[in-house]
């Protein structure tokens, strides 16, 4: 066997009540090509994070060609030889291609303090030869390209550093069809070259394909590792759902149950780049899950329905009050609600109070004569909601900054539960909750159910749709492939087998 | 965890108002008949007037600061108002048409910068501060026509202390009630918060944004008939340096440059104060140069800036310590990130 | 899914050369254009030495600003600074002639927009708010020098005649060729430049690729402060008076550079914004010279004309910006 080269020992990392990575064993061997492999939240990227520097674990050890390794920064993962093409970095858009190439490294190009772009060039050409990438004109900006070739230029800049490990996060899902069979050969090219690979992606047909070894994680834990040549995709995809999806905080029946009042009517709806041709009813007392991956569309879905984001087609047609949303403040008036996936920076104002938050989609509803909006009657609301969602909160003065994760996320969806409402959006509502309140949310969801509130409940966490939905759509690349009914096969490896 | 009544944002404003207070008072000793000059009478009343101008005005920019924007033309809206309105007063002969005349123009200058930054996207400073150059060369021009006018003799009779206190409660107390007990005012600040999150919910943020700068274009409309009135003419200094004077008071206050809830009415009233009293003590204590003033007021603005940014600083650490999903954070942070 | 954010712009910018002429091109005829109606005036070679004298000093402020706009920071006391930097090449000119005429504004100059820099970058206050407190700091230590009566009275504002060449052809063209050759070089072409250009693209991914973000600020504040400090040895040597301000109307100095970076950040996306500078400038003065004739008041109605090139040149740069802008 080969020489290891990356040795993780018993690595830890919390985001708060998350324990996103659970003591990670890992080895990483000389010129081998990993594919690590979970659902979303399974810890995956969390992993390859730590590794590139952008976080450091809480406790645990990594170990490089034997030696102690701690990056701080992805910096140090460079010197390390460790270079990564992950989902939050990117290229900076105004500058040339060619100088995102070696941006931070320009200095070797100097010549009497002049960088020579011609050298740079030439150096960068000689990347994209050597690796048989398809070269974009380097002297134009990265911004006003596509998002495959900003994600080439990355790859490029990580080979660039001529690494002995690359982590490679999702990044076939931004290839089209030949520039994935052009990253496959790299890869050979660089298991050849005795360089080592980890790489992600959802496509487990595809992983198996392209990796000597596959690691599976699982709710922050490592599942267990397998030789891609000895498994199938049955097997991995047992691994990553393997967990007991009893719970019982899910619903209990297996019967799709709503009124058939459609309140929402969504027709060819399509949005630029985002959305083609969506197409749905929802109805009264209905929970219709959207699914997929997490650029599937989904997400636009939520801020389509709303009125966020101009339609170049199609209409969302609100049967309830007989009027098409436009624009988020009639979806506002008319009684519908929208929870955004984002909490900090999409929902909630972190720096003002319970009360304030609570009250902010209800202050129409408050109004009164001469505009007045009592502050009583704002304290009443949040008082009421608070001790109604249990919110751990000092008082309803207190900044939303210092609540919780889970009790930020009881305010963001229980201030629209305040309202009289037909219609509620949720994108992701359990995201980065613990299970208790997780529970609690899902409990609420059925309450809503009860009162006849029509819901779409956008969640990249199939067992979450699996477990609550009446109805779910498959989404992929911005459309819709599939309509699944809790009547019918409603399990997760039916759902996975479109999704991907 | 302790009850945080008392926010750092929230306490500084009042220990600078009693420290600048005690010091010009004492400052403004007058050995030789063992008074106080800031407390005469007549100061007092001086100090008085100056600030209703700067509280009235004030009252306007609030809501654009609530939102975290800037309006840097209340100034120049104040002396182009009044230049047009005494002129309208004098030439059309009825000498009440100086009070709406005022008000529109203000108001008209306020939905014109309102419309540029909700529509176009053009930074609040970057538009107040070229509508501060080119209204100034517009007033300028009016003035090299028209030159100082008198205002009309029948509006004399206003300058009176009763008539402008009563002139000056109602626009107060108006303001206050829109900025504090209406959704224009809670909207205002819930953009100053999280302007995402305020579209997200389905807030009018567009709206808003152009009633603020409306309001406050106005304000500074009512701002030149209240200058007018004390004056008793239209001349070339009128609203010079005024902005300036209004976004101290505002910050000296205690209201942060991001606005949001660090925004509250009271906190005109005791930055316009503070300001007001630092202008007439330096001018007492013969300190009235202008470089001294000036230099003061610069490195006041300095000092509150910093306390606004230790301030919010102080916010996010706790945030910091409490955030569950601070994956999220960071990625949101790298949207903020080239700001 | 093709997450196209838009369409590429490749051949646009490889005719970068072909749209300079065609600007230029456009120039020259709407001069000729203007020149019928002014009776041959306007394209008097007198008038358009004084079109060009008066355009080169903002041209290096222009520059300053493409710098600024670069970083992402904004610095509004850059008109104070110019008054402080031409007192100092005053006073120091009139003292030890030409070295302390070019030693005095640069040194200032650069100084103080260094401390600018200084300030943005430890103190993280927002920039344009910081840089107005700044300026009226800087406003005030310029009326404080005139009535302290720096050397003697009235002398240090007024600098002698015989420094006038460094504002006058051929001198200024000199510079302002030599100042070009330099400030494109080091935009486009230098470590420094396109570690200025990435921070204000992306900091995040900036900083994880080994820049130093403290320092290329601090660098910032240098290159701008020696451009700003430029500006007011030929502004100081051109008009050879230089009235302090006070008020804010410091920042009257700086609206004519704004205005020329703002148009020239409009072409960057045909002509490199350095290149741009130059014409742009000699754009916005021949307009100024051009309403001069046709007897628009200077100081008052030109401000106006001058408000609304400003905002009307802010739309164009922020036509598709999707974020939020306070």
């Amino acid at each position: 066997m080969k020489e290891p080269i990356l040795e993780i020992r018993g690595l830890n990392k919390r985001f708060g009540p998350t324990h996103a990575n659970k003591n990670i064993d890992f080895t990483l061997y000389q010129g081998e090509i990993r594919g690590l492999i979970g659902e979303n939240g399974s810890g995956k990227s969390t992993l390859i994070s730590q590794i590139a520097g952008v976080y450091s674990p809480d406790s645990g050890e990594m170990r490089i060609r034997g030696e102690k390794y701690c990056p701080q920064s992805p910096l140090d993962a460079y010197k390390q030889k460790i270079s990564m093409v992950l989902q939050e970095l990117g290229v900076v858009g105004n500058l040339p291609v060619g100088v995102n190439v070696f941006l931070g490294r320009t200095g070797q190009f100097t010549k009497n303090g002049v960088v020579s772009l011609k050298a740079l060039n030439r150096a960068v050409a000689e990347q994209f030869e050597k690796w048989e990438l398809p070269m974009p004109p380097l002297n134009s900006l990265t911004g006003n390209m596509m998002i495959e070739t900003r994600k080439i230029v990355e790859l490029a800049r990580a080979l660039s550093v001529d690494p002995d490990i690359i982590l490679l996060d999702e990044i076939t899902q931004s290839l089209s069809l030949n520039n994935r069979r052009k990253l496959y050969e790299l890869l050979q090219k660089l298991k050849s070259m005795g360089r080592s690979v980890i790489i992600i992606t959802h496509d487990v047909e595809e992983l198996i394909e392209i990796t000597d070894t596959i690691t599976v994680l699982r709710d922050g834990e490592v599942v267990g590792n397998v030789v891609s040549a000895n498994t199938t995709p049955d097997e991995v995809k047992r691994m990553m759902v393997g967990r007991d999806i009893s719970g019982d905080y899910y619903r209990a029946d297996k019967k799709a149950q709503y009124d058939d009042e459609v309140v929402l009517s969504v027709k060819n709806l399509t949005v630029a780049g985002e959305l083609e041709d969506i197409s749905f009813d929802v109805h009264a007392g209905e929970i219709l899950g959207f699914c997929g991956l997490s650029d599937s569309g989904i997400h636009s879905v939520a801020k389509a329905v709303f009125g966020l984001s101009r339609a170049s087609g199609g209409s969302v047609y609100l049967a309830a009050k007989d009027l098409y949303i436009k624009n988020p403040m009639q979806a506002l008036i008319n009684n519908v609600g929208y929870v955004p996936k984002d909490r900090d920076s999409e929902a909630l104002m972190v720096n003002a109070s319970v009360r304030e938050n609570f009250a902010l989609p209800s202050l129409g509803e408050l109004t009164g004569p001469l505009g007045f909006v009592s502050p009583k009657n704002m304290k009443k609301l949040a008082s009421e909601m608070v001790s109604k969602l249990s919110v751990k909160c000092e008082d309803i003065f207190q900044p939303v900054s210092s609540l919780s994760g889970g009790n930020k996320q009881k305010i963001n969806l229980g201030r629209w539960l305040a309202k009289d409402l037909k219609l509620l959006i949720l994108d992701c509502p359990t995201r980065g909750v613990d299970v208790g309140v997780k529970a609690y949310i899902y409990s609420l969801m059925k309450e809503a159910k009860k009162n006849k509130i029509a819901i779409l409940l956008i969640s990249d966490e199939l067992t979450e749709i699996i477990g609550m939905a009446d109805r779910l759509i498959v989404m992929k690349d911005g459309r819709m492939t599939k309509t699944i009914s809790r009547d019918g096969d409603f399990t997760e490896q039916a759902v996975i087998e479109v999704m991907i | 965890m302790k009850k945080r009544t008392l926010k750092f944002h929230d306490v500084v404003p009042f220990i600078t108002f009693i420290v600048i207070f005690l010091f010009f008072t004492i400052a403004s000793y007058n050995p030789r008949n063992g008074t106080f000059r800031m407390l005469t009478p007549l100061n007092l009343n001086t100090i008085l007037d100056q600030t209703m101008l700067t509280i009235v005005v004030a009252c306007g920019s609030l809501f654009v600061v609530a939102q975290g924007s800037i309006d840097l033309s209340v100034g120049v809206n104040l002396a182009l108002s009044g230049v047009i309105a005494t002129w309208v007063a004098h030439a059309t002969g009825i000498p009440f048409l100086l009070i709406p005349v005022a008000l529109l123009v203000g108001l008209l200058v306020g939905i014109f910068n309102g419309i540029i930054v909700s529509r176009f996207k053009v930074s609040s400073f970057m538009l107040t501060l070229a509508m501060l150059i080119g209204m100034r060369g517009l007033v300028n021009f009016i003035q090299t026509k028209t030159h100082t006018q008198r205002i009309p003799e029948e509006l004399v009779f206003l300058n009176t202390p009763v008539v402008k206190a009563l002139i000056f409660f109602a626009i107060v107390i108006i303001m206050a009630y829109v900025f504090e007990f209406t959704k224009t005012g809670r909207y205002s600040r819930a953009i100053g918060e999280n302007e995402t999150a305020a579209m997200f919910v389905g807030i009018p943020v567009k709206r808003i944004k152009l009633l603020a700068f409306a309001l406050s274009g106005l304000m500074a409309g009512a701002g030149a008939v209240f200058s007018l009135i004390t004056v008793g003419s239209t001349s070339q200094q009128m609203g010079v340096f005024l902005e300036i004077r209004v976004i101290m008071a505002i910050f000296l206050g205690g209201v942060l440059v991001t606005g949001g809830s660090s925004a509250k009415f009271y906190k005109i009233f005791l930055g316009s104060f503070s300001i007001q009293i630092i202008i007439n003590g330096l001018a007492l204590i013969n300190r009235s140069d202008s470089h001294i003033s000036q230099s003061v007021q610069g490195i006041l603005l300095l000092l509150m800036l910093l306390v606004s940014v230790i301030a919010e600083k102080r916010s996010r650490r706790t945030r910091d310590l409490s955030d569950s999903d601070s994956a999220n954070k960071r990625r949101a942070g790298f949207r903020r990130a080239g700001r | 899914m093709q997450k196209t954010l838009s369409v590429k712009k490749d051949e646009k910018r490889q005719n970068s050369a072909l749209y300079l002429a065609l600007f230029i091109a456009i120039i020259v005829f709407i001069s000729f254009v203007v020149n019928i109606f002014t009776d041959g005036m306007f394209l008097e070679a007198k008038n358009l030495q004084v079109i060009f004298s008066n355009s080169v000093y903002p041209t290096f402020i222009a520059w300053g600003f493409c710098f600024l706009f670069a970083c992402g920071y904004t610095d509004l006391s850059v008109g104070g600074v110019v008054v402080l930097g031409s007192f100092a090449s005053c006073a120091f000119g009139n003292l030890f002639g030409y070295p302390g005429v070019i030693l005095g504004g640069l040194i200032v100059g650069t100084l103080l927009i260094f401390i600018d820099f200084v300030i943005f970058a430890y103190t993280r206050i927002p920039s344009w708010i910081a840089s107005i407190s700044l300026a009226l700091i800087y406003e005030a230590i310029a009326i404080f020098l005139r009535i302290n009566k720096f050397t003697k009275p009235h002398v240090d504002t007024e600098l002698s005649k015989s420094f006038n060449a460094i504002g006058q052809l051929p001198i200024n063209l000199v510079l302002l060729i030599v100042g070009f050759i330099i400030v494109y070089f080091v935009y486009n072409r230098t470590s420094v430049g396109l570690n200025i250009r990435a921070i204000g693209g992306n900091k995040e991914v900036s900083r994880s690729l080994g820049i130093n973000i403290l320092n290329t600020l601090l660098s910032v504040g240098l290159i701008c402060g020696l451009l700003i400090g430029t500006s007011s040895v030929i502004q100081q040597s051109y008009n050879l008076k230089t009235f302090s301000m006070s008020g804010l109307t410091s920042l009257q100095l700086i609206f004519k550079p704004l205005a020329i970076a703002l148009l020239a950040q409009i072409m960057q996306k045909w002509i490199n914004i350095i290149v741009a500078v130059p014409f742009c400038s000699l754009i916005i003065y021949g307009v100024f010279n051009i309403m001069t004739f046709f007897g628009v008041p200077s100081g008052t109605l030109q401000d106006v004309f001058l408000g609304a090139f400003v905002i009307a040149f802010g739309i164009g740069g922020q036509r598709g910006v999707k974020e939020v802008v306070k």
